[in-house]
């Protein structure tokens, strides 16, 4: 018979062979690239600081950068209203359970399909001929296509919003379903206002799917460098986008140098969301 | 040769990391008894328990069943059946799967073992409720599903972790005399773990009380609560008022014994103790009477009346006296209303020197039932 | 106070209205890439839908314009099955694993963290320059499905706790107490009682390696999958071919989530059933 102490290794073995070889050794390989140097052709192992000088010196970074917490910033910004809304008005007014869990199914299915087909599935509505301008001059509100629907940070954001927005929800309609109905009746019996208990009730009690939902969606749109490509009709970019290229061009110490830069800015948010919310403390609940 | 259900058990101790739960503890359960495991909540019952079931390997000593050291057999090769607290039914079975589980893993054929699980649900009266699955009983019902499932094997001994606990007041009554008949039936140990006192003393032919891990007393369950072996035992137990003062010289009749408030009582004089030693002894609850306060007289102890409840058959008087805990006299209701108190007077309980029961262990815990 | 109040009655409504905005918002652009990839010959990439046909669909099959969509899909479909097994049996056993504490537990757990919120495009990229640099092959089947497990393996596994926070433990308790065998113990209670959990892991599995993007860029060597070959057609690709491709692959997903919920329901109900029988 095998020593029981060993029976959880036996069993988290495959999992954890595969996290070290497909994320912690890619990871160590990327950081010891971005100190190597390459002259467009071959790689030269070293350890030098020159790529992180170009990349923190060049403006173009930094211009990139914002661009980057822009839209994280205006994505987090929509994601979050709609997202609460949408639990909200799931969690409280259905109260039905099986249509709760039916209308919250679907809004997930979304998930379980491809982000590029959903991505493309924009172009026909946001064209010069799409259907948003054609419904608009119909109702005689314009009389010209408006061009910046499409290829736009317009279309970025919205593309983002929509692709991101169940992300954010899924956390919040979680830690929405964990409060008792109880606490919001005795604060209306209180005789506090719907907005009070909003304010000093439903909102601190979400707070945790607020941050682990913000987490998600401020990683993906720092992350992302296709939607930003088609959707932004080549006027926009970010920083992984600006990698990508450095990767297609072979130029994979600079793009190493600025993947590491990058981790850094997605670090930075998750770590004050993290501290604004001990999301652990709160989980364990 | 030791008979089939009995167990004994050598020098047991078991760690958790640096928490020692169980401390040394020697017992013997006699084999076809009905052996109560009393004791606060984290005092090691269950531990042991489990010990005996093999969920838990002792850190050291021995476990015999039958006469054979089972401490290194398999749960489930040791002729034990664990009737869980929250009777872990499987929730994916039917009642009749569940029953036939362990019929099922020996290896045994379908219709066979469906049979032999029908006729172990039509002793527990639940045999039209076969083909439903657990969610679909009620508390009383899985009760019984888990007693029959842990019998179909036809265990040496049961074990029962708090078997009553999640049931309401009036199933808890009838579920315990259920359980003491079936004992009687089968004639095989009983091992059952519980935290309520009036449980262990209704069912058990043997009461083992427990505290931090180690057995204060063990016996009848008459004796443990007559003749407790310390306070702790003394307040567990209840019926009991736990009386602590200095020894002072020895009489003809008996040691005299002086409390803070300069009550004075007597213990027998062939007690070995010392003048000037703190003791503690106690008196029965329906042992005393009470006197109207103006006075002094050996053996009783002054206070003032805190709280009078009618409960019935007695009534029960609550004073406020110098010691630590509250002293309680049940009276009769002929003899309370014969002379009725009020809450506020100042009055004297006193009973007969022979009622003194000295106390010989020093564990003086509240006896509280959930620990603290 | 159910909805006695007029004022709670317009909350509804206000609230019900933003939430059906939203689920157009969802489902509306899906919808119009399904009806226009009906397009006729002459059609063009908006409405109106003129002379619906399905020419676009068999100019998949038949043009040469689209390379390799048969193939694509092919290693698509490989992957996703093999995805599928791998992350509902590594899943299923390392849940388990940390239902106890152990050496290393909490690396592994943040290495699981980190892989989910990690820019996809960062660990492609990671994981292709340490095969080029130890001198392996990129192959999609390899470094491809490696790239695809480091997706699907944490959000399998934070399922799998969810799932097991509602298993209580003295279930293999009471079978060990039955006489039961670690194997038994396995196959006759804790596998059964966690399978309607497993098969939404196997979903998680099948649905993000197909249609994983950022990840397979830089790890599948020669050969595409299909969402990397409908990326590359969205810059090509002018006419409505590409809405037919997106409704096939849509439809293949939302076909595996109908299995993936019927089977949960088919197992759930099968539980509750048996109360009708007696």
């Amino acid at each position: 018979m095998i020593n029981k102490d060993w029976v959880p290794y036996l069993q988290v073995a495959p999992l954890a062979i595969l996290m070290v070889l497909f994320v912690a050794i890619p990871l160590a390989v990327l950081v010891t690239l971005s100190f190597w140097l390459s002259d467009g052709i071959s790689l030269t192992p070293t350890f030098s600081f020159d790529n992180y000088k170009a990349v923190l010196t060049s403006f173009l970074t930094w211009k990139l950068l914002l661009a980057t917490l822009k839209f994280a910033v205006l994505t987090w910004f929509f994601t979050l209203v709609i997202g609460f809304t949408c639990s909200y008005f799931l969690v409280f007014h259905v109260k039905n359970l099986k249509l709760q869990i039916a209308l919250f199914l679907l809004c997930t299915i979304p998930f379980w399909t491809s982000n590029v087909i959903r991505m493309i599935s924009w172009v026909p509505f946001l064209g010069k001929e799409g259907l948003f301008n054609s419904f608009l001059m119909m109702l005689g509100i314009i009389d010209r296509p408006l061009e910046f629907l499409l290829f736009s940070d317009f279309a970025v954001v919205l593309t983002y919003v929509h692709l991101f927005t169940l992300f954010m929800m899924v956390p919040i309609f979680n830690s929405m379903a964990k409060i008792s109905p109880s606490v919001i009746e005795a604060a209306v019996d209180a005789g506090a206002s719907p907005f009070m208990i909003l304010k000093d009730i439903i909102i601190p009690l979400t707070r945790t799917g607020i941050a682990l939902g913000s987490v998600f969606v401020v990683t993906l749109v720092m992350g992302d460098f296709f939607v930003i490509r088609v959707m932004g009709g080549g006027q926009s970019s970010n920083i992984a986008a600006a990698m990508k290229n450095n990767i297609d061009q072979l130029y994979y110490p600079d793009a190493a140098a600025m993947a590491v830069f990058l981790i850094i800015a997605v670090l930075v948010p998750i770590v004050v969301i993290l501290r604004i919310v001990d999301v652990r403390a709160e989980l364990a609940r | 040769m030791s008979a089939k259900g009995e167990i004994r058990i050598e020098k047991i101790s078991k760690a958790f990391g640096s928490l020692l739960a169980v401390k040394d503890v020697d017992l013997s359960i006699p084999a076809g008894s009905y052996c109560c495991m009393l004791g606060p909540s984290g005092c090691g019952k269950t531990t042991l328990l489990r010990m005996i079931a093999g969920h838990e390997t002792p850190t050291s000593g021995r476990i015999l069943i039958g006469g054979e050291d089972v401490t290194d057999v398999p749960t489930g090769s040791r002729g034990t059946a664990l009737m869980f607290q929250n009777y872990a039914l499987f929730p994916h079975l039917s009642v009749l799967d569940n029953v036939a589980f362990s019929l099922k893993v020996q290896g045994q054929g379908t219709a066979q073992r469906r049979d032999q699980a029908m006729n172990m649900l039509k002793r527990v009266q639940l045999s039209h409720l076969a083909e439903r699955v657990p969610a679909q009983l009620s508390g009383g019902q899985q009760q019984r599903v888990a007693l029959a499932r842990a019998l179909v094997t036809n265990p040496q001994v049961l074990l029962l972790d708090e078997p009553l606990s999640a049931l309401d007041e009036f199933l808890r009554l009838r579920m315990r005399s259920e359980l003491k008949r079936l004992q009687t039936e089968l004639g095989i140990t009983f091992v059952h773990v519980t935290h309520t006192q009036p449980e262990a003393i209704a069912l058990a032919d043997q009461v083992i009380i427990m505290d931090h891990g180690v057995v204060e007393q063990s016996g009848h369950p008459r004796e443990i609560y007559d003749q407790p072996h310390s306070p702790y035992v003394a307040r567990f137990m209840g019926g009991q008022n736990v009386i602590f003062g200095t020894v002072g010289t020895k009489g003809k009749d008996g040691f005299a014994v002086t409390d803070e408030a300069d009550n004075k009582y007597k213990l027998d004089s062939a007690l070995a103790l010392a003048k000037g030693q703190k003791v503690a002894f106690a008196v029965r609850r329906d042992g005393a009477k009470l006197a109207s306060g103006k006075g002094r007289s050996d053996n009783a102890i002054k206070g003032e009346i805190r709280n009078i409840e009618y409960q019935g058959t007695f009534v029960k008087v609550a004073l406020k006296t110098c010691q630590k805990d509250e002293f309680l006299v049940y009276l009769s209701d002929g003899e309370y209303f014969a002379s009725p108190r009020k809450v506020g007077e100042t009055v004297s309980a006193i009973w007969p020197i022979e009622r003194n029961h000295y106390l010989e262990g020093e564990n003086n815990s509240s006896g509280d039932p959930t620990g603290h | 106070m159910q909805s006695s109040s007029p004022k709670r009655k317009t909350s509804f409504y206000l609230l019900a209205g933003f939430f059906g905005l939203f689920i157009l918002f969802l489902y509306g652009p899906m919808l119009s890439i399904f009806i226009l990839s009906f397009q006729g010959v002459q059609g063009s990439m908006t409405f109106p839908l003129r002379d619906a046909s399905t020419h676009w669909f068999g100019d998949l099959f038949t043009s040469t314009r689209y390379g390799d969509l048969g193939g694509a899909f092919r290693r698509s479909m490989i992957m996703a099955i093999a995805a599928l097994a791998l992350t509902a049996v590594i899943c299923f056993f390392a849940g388990l694993a940390f239902r106890k504490r152990f050496w290393g537990s909490g690396p592994i757990f943040y290495l699981a963290i980190v892989s989910l919120v990690i820019p996809g495009l960062l660990l492609s990229f990671g994981i292709g320059q340490m095969f080029q640099l130890s001198g392996m092959p990129l192959h999609w089947m390899i470094s491809g499905l490696g790239a695809h497990l480091s997706w699907t393996l944490p959000f399998g596994l934070l399922i799998m706790f969810a799932v097991l926070n509602r298993f209580d433990s003295s279930w293999e308790e009471a079978a060990r107490d039955a006489g039961a065998t670690p194997s038994q113990i396995l196959r006759y209670v804790t596998l059964p009682i966690l399978f309607p959990g497993l098969i939404a892991v196997a979903l998680f599995g099948f649905t993000l390696s197909y249609d994983e993007f950022p990840r397979s860029l830089l790890t599948l060597g020669t050969r595409n999958t299909l969402p990397l070959e409908v990326a590359n057609m969205t810059s090509s690709v002018t006419t409505p071919a590409l809405y037919a491709i997106g409704t096939i692959t849509t439809v293949i997903s939302l076909v595996v989530i109908a299995v993936a919920f019927s089977a949960i329901a088919i197992v759930q109900r099968r539980r509750s059933k048996r109360m009708a029988t007696s």
